[in-house]
């Protein structure tokens, strides 16, 4: 990977028009874009811009043809068993509702959840609980925040209808065992649902592999266009689902009371769709691929562990998650006792152009449950070089002296 | 406390950038809660600190750890000290406006508004120097103005002006002054005082016109603060201003050469020396005395009060 190269790609890492580049180290938000995805959105608002699926006329076919291209790209980029097990959503959190929605409950049913789950993969199953009676159960973590298979394992019993948990936790970068959760919990008759919100952009993933049941991604933070996402869902499963979301286009037809829906993934797109965020969301997964993971992953790893050889002596800094950074990704999340994490991001941003992010991150819960106020959290991309990481370092030493 | 100086900074620079504009918009809620006894919620005050540590730890680490610890002592001594500037330069306008001066009526030191110091300026010698120097309050009590040329004796406004023909600073005076009593109609008393020493000449002069005939007095006035100032020296061109003016100008000659013209003239400028006055123009309006050319505002500000422009 020449990585010099691959920067020319993104604008925001230009210097010009009096604008230093960016040190973008929030990337677990969003990424920046890539020219490619960029060109393709504005592709398709300067040359097709017309609505797929509905109209006959050429510009209709030629979107029409663009997004079943993107679906099947999509498709490719999971490994999917077939195109129509890819339903376009806004976001990873629209594709986690979309099945908490549409799944056909009891009450008495039973979701378990990690400790530390972004609100996403919370609130939607504490709605289920309010309103269809549907049970809560948290599956703690081991003390380094990592999955606890066993204490998993044991919370299974008959009524586990599904787990749902972040393939990769936003919070420290950590990854559950996809596919042993997989096996454990088919076999406890349960479905598993993925939240690949952090996983999808820095790793390969093959949901025929993994046998997930359902994988929900957004397009936003894997170089793709605001307001894109992926679910995946096994087909035999979407097809007994009912659409959560209904109108235009999820129907073949109508009476005035009663319709006939479409089969997956139509019934569950419902209404006109951002056909510009699809394609650019295809285009990035095209790019992410030509890229490769393996060094996606490694170049990651690298800053990680520059990051954490680096920061771990700064004193009174405390690291969330384990001590190994290849356990966390391109996550390194801190706190420093005392000392206000937004202050911290602030500062890094006035001195050195550093995006960080700081405060709770989505996951209150998991402060809450500890006490804690915030953290600050750098997370790396592909794209982050060694010298950025330098910076961010020489920063936080900066600051650590000061605050 | 930070929040309310932000506030005001803010606003200030919130005139040049819309970004500005916004953190002074967000210091305000700040203000607003804190005035409510609420906690700043909006986190402005944390934001704000965290910007300015950040560009003061890129100068000196010492300096950004010094600010980091005492932030809130020095945003209050930071308002305090932008609340006595903000009343001063706010007391500083509001004198600059009712007496031309930034520290008060006459004030010679340096005003930011008349940074040449233009409306203080003052042509003295003589009498005047010695005045300066004992630097006696100007007060015309206990005067007999009774001999000085007047304009309108029966009204209750008076205005008493010593200038001096010859002087620059009298010259731009003298038509503010003028028209403020022409317009008023206050009661105008005039004396020309010989700052420079050749101008004793026009003393008699003036005082011989004024004999002569006290309402073409003013035409004469007139004519000799308008007009080239060099022309003054020219024995003709008064000659042939006083004709044009239908004076008897032989008869004013010879009146400007006798004696008694001469001890009644001096008895004048020995009383107004004793008003205590330093130097042309001075305006007597009421008990104010003003020094200097001061603008057309502040004479009818002494005169008529801050509403003058309604009466
Ligand atoms: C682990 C995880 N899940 C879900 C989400 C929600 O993603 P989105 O806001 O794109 O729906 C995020 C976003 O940060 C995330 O990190």
């Amino acid at each position: 990977m020449d990585i010099q190269k691959i920067r020319q790609d993104f604008p925001l890492l230009q210097e010009g028009g009096g604008k230093k580049p960016v040190l973008y180290f929030d990337n677990a938000c969003q990424s920046l874009r890539p020219l490619a995805v960029i060109e393709a959105v504005e592709r398709y608002y300067r040359e097709q811009s017309a609505c797929s699926g509905r109209s006959m006329h050429h510009l209709g076919e030629a979107v029409s043809h663009a997004v079943e291209e993107a679906r099947a790209g999509m498709q490719k980029f999971l490994g999917a068993a077939r195109k129509e097990e890819i339903i376009f959503t806004r976001n990873t959190t629209e594709g986690i509702n979309l099945v908490a929605n549409s799944l056909a409950w009891q009450p008495g049913d039973v979701v378990v959840l990690s400790d530390k789950e972004h609100n996403s993969n919370l609130i939607p199953w504490q709605m289920l609980a309010r309103r269809r009676g549907v049970e809560i159960r948290v599956c703690p973590s081991l003390p380094d925040n990592t999955f606890d298979l066993e204490a998993f394992q044991k919370l299974l019993d008959g009524r586990v209808r599904l787990a749902a948990f972040g393939h990769t936790a936003n919070l420290d970068g950590v990854s559950v065992p996809a596919a042993e959760i997989v096996k454990i919990a088919h076999r406890a008759g349960a479905l598993v649902l993925l939240d690949a919100a952090q996983s999808a952009p820095h790793r390969q993933i093959n949901v025929k592999t993994l046998d997930v049941d359902f994988l929900a991604l957004s397009g936003h933070k894997m170089l793709g266009p605001s307001g894109t996402g992926v679910l995946y869902g096994k087909y035999a499963l979407l097809e007994k689902m009912e659409p959560f979301l209904v109108g235009g286009d999820t129907v073949a037809s109508s009476t005035y009371t009663t319709c006939e829906f479409l089969p997956p993934p139509e019934k569950f797109e419902a209404g006109l769709q951002n056909y510009a965020g699809i394609i650019g969301l295809a285009a990035a997964a095209r790019y992410l691929q030509a890229v490769g993971f393996n060094a996606i992953q490694k170049q990651e790893e690298e800053i990680n562990t520059f990051l954490t050889r680096e920061l771990s002596s700064i004193p009174g800094l405390k690291l969330i998650g384990p001590a190994d950074p290849r356990l966390r990704g391109g996550i390194f999340t801190f706190y420093i006792e005392g000392v206000d994490s937004h202050r911290i991001a602030l500062m890094l941003d006035q001195m050195a152009n550093i995006q960080t992010r700081s405060g709770q991150h989505c996951v209150h819960s998991w402060f809450n449950a500890r006490g804690l106020r915030g953290s600050v959290r750098a997370s790396a991309y592909f794209y982050n070089t060694l010298a950025e990481a330098e910076t961010l370092a020489a920063s936080l030493t900066k600051i650590r002296k000061v605050v | 406390m930070f929040c309310i100086v932000s506030f005001i900074v803010l606003s200030i620079l919130g005139i040049f950038s819309a970004s500005n504009r916004r953190l002074a918009r967000e210091a305000l809620d700040c203000v607003f809660r804190r005035l409510t006894l609420r906690p700043c919620n909006t986190g402005f005050d944390e934001k704000m600190k965290a910007k300015i540590l950040g560009v003061v730890i890129t100068r000196s680490e010492r300096a950004a750890a010094f600010l980091n610890k005492r932030f809130e002592v020095l945003a209050w001594i930071f308002f305090v000290i932008l609340m006595a500037s903000s009343i001063m330069g706010v007391r500083g306008l509001y004198l600059f406006y009712t007496t031309g001066s930034c520290e008060g009526l006459n004030s010679p030191n340096f005003c930011v508004f008349d940074p040449t110091g233009a409306n203080n300026e003052v042509s003295s010698s003589g009498v005047c120097k010695a005045n300066q120097e004992s630097q006696a309050p100007l007060s015309l009590e206990g005067l007999d103005l009774s001999s000085f040329p007047e304009r309108n004796p029966d009204s209750p406004d008076q205005i008493v002006m010593i200038a001096c023909y010859h002087c620059e600073y009298s010259r731009k005076a003298y038509p503010l002054v003028y028209s403020l009593a022409e317009h008023y109609g206050a009661n105008l008393i005039f004396l020309h005082y010989p700052v420079k020493e050749p101008t004793d000449y026009f003393s008699r002069l003036a005082y011989c016109v004024y004999q002569a005939d006290p309402v073409k007095f003013w035409d004469f006035n007139e004519a000799m603060f308008s007009g080239k100032k060099e022309q003054l020296d020219d024995p003709a061109y008064i000659q042939s201003m006083l004709t044009g003016l239908g004076l008897d100008a032989f008869g004013i000659d010879n009146c400007t050469s006798s004696l008694q013209t001469r001890q009644a003239v001096d008895a004048q400028l020995k009383e107004i020396a004793r008003s205590g006055f330093y130097g042309t123009p001075t305006v007597f309006i009421g008990k104010e005395a003003l020094v200097g050319p001061k603008p057309y505002r502040v004479y009818a500000i002494a005169l008529k009060g801050l509403l003058y422009w309604l009466k």
